[in-house]
């Protein structure tokens, strides 16, 4: 059975669409028959960052207005055969496109593959309504600062409102470092006031900004851990909700040792 | 010695941690981003619900609490009123509760 989940976070810039590139490889990658849709008209993205945007012909636009077929505006993933983009209009806006011809592009999609992710844009007006019209799930991206985790419990909300089962969270951009001196909240302090599931947590890493460089996301790197963590919630999200978190903590440094040895460092926070 | 010593280690002891401050300031927006009230209305509020509760008992003015709470996706207006005693009333009247805990679903 086909399932459409929309990656969404109020916020912009929190990593919606590398989150979106990222776990449709993952997807991909366990065999399973992937589309990405890029819902935010007018500021593409996805295909840059699938380094597909050379590629395109044919937009998510002209699918719903009838210039072209679903199959002629899909690009298929050379790197991985059952992937494919269907890219956002440039130059059009968020009001070319209405929640009921969404829903309908969206079941069209769904009898050819068999996870739909759709790419949401940023704001909480007719590109989010759009972007969740066709959708069975919702996943919320954060990042651990409050202006995100704000935004994201007012999506949650809309999810909500929206009749869409109760959505499972990413933490994205996480700094162990950071969150083991206290200088940024950890999983549980997220989650105590999203109180929603959590899917997985993404480390801030230099490999997302050489893998956007590139167009190769990074889930297609094996050495890479930020690759390993899209990977892990890619299984989570096809139904192997164990598969175990990843360990993000940091080992101690010399000097840390030689003050936890004196019982003089802080006590440490758990950073999983 | 100690302090020169933290400080070479980059130790800040058991001072403030930031996420301990960005966790108080995000809940308390979230609080108000959900009840659309100013500080005004809600002393307005209080005083109001106090007056009423003061139809029907004495209550210690200095000592009463109100704050809004989360709990998941909902908020309560949790509030603490020390009562001194019954003020004197008809026998058919109903009598309140010592300690009112007002919980409306936002």
């Amino acid at each position: 059975m086909s399932e459409c989940i929309v990656i969404t976070s109020g916020k912009g810039g929190v990593g919606k669409t590398t989150t979106t590139a990222n776990l449709g490889v993952a997807l991909a990658q366990q065999g399973r028959s992937v589309v990405v849709v890029d819902a935010d008209i007018g500021l593409r993205n996805l295909d840059v960052i699938l380094g597909l945007e050379n590629r395109i012909v044919y937009d998510l636009v002209h699918v719903i207005e009838g210039t072209c077929r679903l199959k002629q505006a899909l690009i298929r993933d050379k790197r991985l055969e059952n992937l494919s983009l269907l890219p956002a209009a440039q130059t059009r806006d968020k009001n070319a496109v209405t929640p009921d011809q969404m829903r309908e592009l969206i079941a069209q999609i769904k009898g050819v593959a068999d996870y739909v992710l759709v790419d949401c844009p940023a704001g909480i007006e007719q590109g989010f309504k759009n972007a969740v019209a066709g959708a069975d799930r919702a996943i919320i991206v954060t990042t651990p600062e409050v202006s995100a985790i704000r935004d994201a419990d007012r999506i949650i909300g809309m999810v909500e409102a929206a009749e869409l089962p109760e959505p499972q969270l990413i933490i994205n951009r996480f700094r162990a470092k950071m969150v083991e001196r206290g200088d940024m909240m950890n999983k549980d302090d997220i989650l105590e006031i999203l109180a929603i599931p959590l899917i997985g947590v993404v480390p801030d890493h230099e490999d997302i900004i050489v893998s956007a460089n590139r167009g190769m996301p990074v889930a297609f790197d094996d050495n890479s851990i930020v690759g390993e963590a899209y990977r892990r919630i890619g299984r989570r999200l096809a139904g192997e909700p164990d598969v175990p978190m990843l360990d993000l903590s940091t080992p101690d440094d010399l000097w840390t040792t030689v003050k936890r040895w004196m019982g003089m460092a802080p006590a440490r926070e758990v950073a999983r | 010695m100690m302090d020169l010593f933290n400080r070479f280690f980059g130790n800040r002891g058991g001072g403030a941690r930031s996420k301990d401050e960005a966790k108080q300031r995000l809940k308390f927006l979230l609080i108000h981003d959900q009840v659309d009230l100013t500080p005004a209305q809600l002393e307005t509020m209080k005083n109001e619900i106090l007056a009423v509760i003061g139809k029907y008992v004495e209550i210690d003015a200095d000592s009463t609490e109100f704050k809004l709470e989360r709990d998941d996706h909902c908020i309560a207006l949790v509030s603490s009123v020390p009562v001194r005693r019954v003020v004197e009333r008809p026998a058919s009247a109903p009598m309140p509760a010592a300690e009112a805990e007002a919980a409306p679903a936002v």
